[in-house]
């Protein structure tokens, strides 16, 4: 947690909801601001000048895709969907529009406050908490490059490495198939999801404890992968 | 619309047609009469002449007599007018008077000249009035198809049309009409008078025009026992309804010279029936759009709205649990509770989902590693202190599959196994892939299905009418939707095992996705 309390704008319409987020969120150290349509959320975002938002898509007055594109301006302020829509057509979307992430309701609060905390520390996190990456048992350093399970050194391949790298570099963050197969494989090979079922299953191989059962990298369906750091 | 007026244009075309040959005999005897008076004036007028001016100015008078004669009544009266005149001529004016003999070439000459002069006459307004009968016939013609045309406009359905259409034909040919479709077993769409029965041997008729495009049934070359005579009503080369007449005195209800006209009105029908088909059929398919919209807002914002206070009532059960009272038990009946109300609200989106046909396919190579760690990960809050064993290959292969149905097919699996497992029964989920078939197994250690094997399959049927069965008939029924939907195959047996059901996914060779490139290709 970071020295000073982070601040988060909850845009939801229903009242229930932003009680519900608020004291979850007090709980958690956070300070709050709210706003129940897009107007006011876009004045809450430049005035408060909020360090993560948490946004309904269902709002009275605009669409809230729309208010994704709107919102997204601003690099020092995470985005987190959290709607009632759950097709992956609509998580894909939100996400490519630049959403760090998306939960879908009714959600369990500690997994709320978990991608909370993981799409703060991807903008608060100093240079040196971002060099090396826990995630249970595995130690990823980007900068040495070297991947650690239990202390030993794991031998991945080049686009295992890249893969995870990318991974490591947003942990705790959905990633959506499209996104890793751009970074790691090139744009050519978009859409060619086969390569990155593969990797992925070489690389629990060599990372999880029970490959069948994973821990770490984590799939969420139709939309992409995320690694549960600690 | 004006039945009498329909039925007088009809007969003043049927004046206009026949009245050359049957003029009424009270208008023949007044052509004769007024061709033998003008004779009589024109001698009355030769004879007041003729002591004051001579006779041979009085050859003259006739003539006029004799072309309105012939012009005015035709060649019978015109002629009477000229062997009239001849003949008055001869008798009155020419020498000797009083006697019909002739003795000069002149006067023989002059009662020969007013003969042909009717004749000429007579034949060349005969010509003329003829010309104009039958720009007369086809003037009411005409006018009867653009009236029969624009009361059929006035229709917007076909039975409106059908109905339209037997009426009027009733009235124009004065007759009893029916319109029939519909094969091997023609219908009667609209009949005048209403409730018009047809015999076996009309409805073969029917048949017969309806197959074949031609008439059919009373004085035609087939079928002739029947009481109706059927006539085709085409559209753009096919037959689409046979329309029939007939009259209640057996007599013919439309003479071989109506039949044009008859076909130039059913022709009309054929286009308002086409009209009326065409406007049908755009009006469906707005319908059908409008329905899909409506549709696709109804799911998703009765999703939003169920959703949300159950959004409310387990983050407050969460937090009452984090602030630890002593009515532990109670909140996590809260907890579970909701999360089965979450899972029937998913269920039976799900459902209109497939009853309404609004289920898309998104396929993309899946890994079923990922697809039941990600169920086991949904379902955690329900299967909470439950035993599940995961058993799957490492080189289990990847599938071709829509990864949220898939999901939606494995979490109702492994729900349907943790409901008949009993409070403490294991769940095993192991995968297989033999001959050519990828498969996801799951079992529980419930009393297992029927031993009727009919039975295991009715498993997949949504259970009408049982509130036993509930969510979870609807889940099982959503798997074999979701699988069908997918070209999976859903399987239900009892385990050889042990005591329990097995339920499997079947991914058939088309679904497997066979050796995927390497990772570290490109």
């Amino acid at each position: 947690m970071p020295a000073r309390s982070a601040k988060i704008l909850i845009v939801d319409d229903e009242p229930q909801i932003r009680t519900l987020l608020k004291a979850t969120l007090f709980r958690a150290g956070y300070s709050v601001v709210e706003a129940s349509n897009a107007r006011e959320a876009i004045n809450a975002k430049g005035i408060d000048k909020p360090d993560l938002v948490l946004l309904d898509l269902g709002l009275p007055d605009r669409d809230g895709l729309e208010l994704v594109t709107m919102l997204r301006g601003d690099p020092r302020s995470a985005l987190i969907v959290v709607s009632a829509r759950d097709q992956t057509e609509q998580k894909v979307a939100a996400l490519d529009l630049g959403a760090d992430d998306y939960v879908t309701k009714p959600f369990d609060t500690e997994e709320l406050l978990a991608r909370v905390r993981a799409s703060l520390r991807q903008r608060l996190a100093s240079e040196a908490e971002r060099q090396v990456v826990e995630a249970g048992p595995v130690t990823i350093d980007l900068l040495a490059r070297i991947v650690r399970r239990d202390g030993k050194d794991v031998h991945v391949t080049p686009k295992e490495w890249d893969l995870l790298e990318e991974l490591a570099k947003h942990p705790g963050r959905v990633l959506t198939h499209d996104a890793l197969l751009r970074s790691v494989w090139g744009p050519a090979h978009v859409g060619q999801t086969e390569y990155l079922r593969v990797a992925i299953r070489s690389l629990r191989q060599k990372l999880e404890k029970q490959p069948s059962q994973p821990k770490l990298i984590i799939n969420e369906p139709g939309v992409g992968y995320r690694l549960i750091a600690d | 619309m004006d039945a009498g007026q329909s039925e007088g244009d009809l007969s003043a075309m049927a004046d206009a047609e026949s009245m050359s040959l049957h003029m009424p005999l009270a208008a023949r005897v007044q052509g004769y009469a007024g061709a033998l008076a003008m004779v009589a004036v024109s001698t009355l007028i030769g004879l007041w002449i003729a002591p004051r001016w001579g006779t041979a100015p009085v050859d003259m008078i006739y003539l006029p007599a004799v072309l309105a004669a012939a012009a005015l009544w035709g060649i019978g009266p015109g002629l009477i007018a000229g062997i009239g005149a001849a003949l008055c001529y001869n008798f009155f004016f020419t020498t000797p008077v009083h006697t019909l003999r002739m003795d000069r070439v002149t006067d023989v000459v002059t009662v020969v000249v007013l003969l042909i002069v009717a004749l000429v006459t007579s034949r060349l307004a005969a010509g003329i009035r003829q010309q104009a009968h039958i720009a007369a016939v086809h003037a009411a013609r005409n006018a009867t198809i653009a009236g029969f045309a624009g009361r059929l406009l006035s229709c917007s359905t076909e039975e409106q049309i059908a109905e339209t259409a037997c009426e009027e034909l009733h009235s124009l040919f004065n007759c009893n009409a029916i319109l029939v479709s519909g094969l091997p077993q023609p219908h009667v769409i609209a009949a005048v008078p209403a409730g018009n029965r047809l015999t076996p041997s009309d409805l073969a008729a029917a048949a017969l025009t309806l197959e074949s495009g031609e008439p059919a049934g009373r004085a035609t070359p087939r079928i002739q026992p029947a009481e109706w005579q059927f006539h085709a009503v085409r559209s753009s080369g096919t037959t689409i309804a046979a329309a029939g007449v007939a009259r209640d005195d057996g007599r013919r209800s439309v003479d071989d010279d109506q039949l044009p006209l008859l076909t130039n009105l059913l022709d009309q029908v054929s286009l308002a029936l086409e009209r009326a088909r065409a406007d049908a059929d755009r009006r469906e398919v707005t319908d059908l759009r409008e329905r899909d919209r409506l549709r696709s807002a109804l799911l998703s914002s009765v999703g939003h709205d169920l959703r949300t206070p159950l959004t409310g009532i387990i983050g407050a059960a969460a937090e009452l649990r984090r602030e630890g009272g002593k009515d532990t038990d109670l909140v996590s009946t809260i907890e579970t509770e909701a999360g089965k109300l979450e899972r029937y609200i998913s269920n039976l989106l799900d459902m209109a989902r497939i009853e309404a046909g609004a289920v898309k396919l998104k396929t993309e190579p899946v890994d079923l590693i990922d697809a039941v760690s990600a169920a086991l990960k949904d379902l955690r809050s329900g299967l909470s202190n439950r035993d599940v064993g995961v058993d799957l290959p490492d080189d289990l292969p990847l599938v071709r599959a829509d990864p949220q149905l898939l999901h939606h097919c494995l979490i109702n699996l492994i729900d349907n196994a943790a409901r008949h497992s009993g409070g403490d029964g294991r769940i095993r989920i192991a995968g297989t892939a033999t001959r050519g078939e990828a498969r996801i197994t799951v079992e529980d250690e419930g009393p297992g299905l029927p031993q009727d094997q009919e039975r295991a399959l009715d498993v997949f049927a949504r259970i009408e009418g049982s509130d036993r069965t509930g969510g979870a008939g609807l889940g099982l029924a959503i798997v074999k939707a979701f699988a069908d939907a997918m070209g999976a195959k859903v399987t239900a047996s009892n385990r050889t095992d042990k005591r329990g059901a097995a339920f499997t996914l079947r991914f058939p060779k088309s679904l497997i996705i066979q050796a995927a490139e390497p990772a570290d290709a490109g």
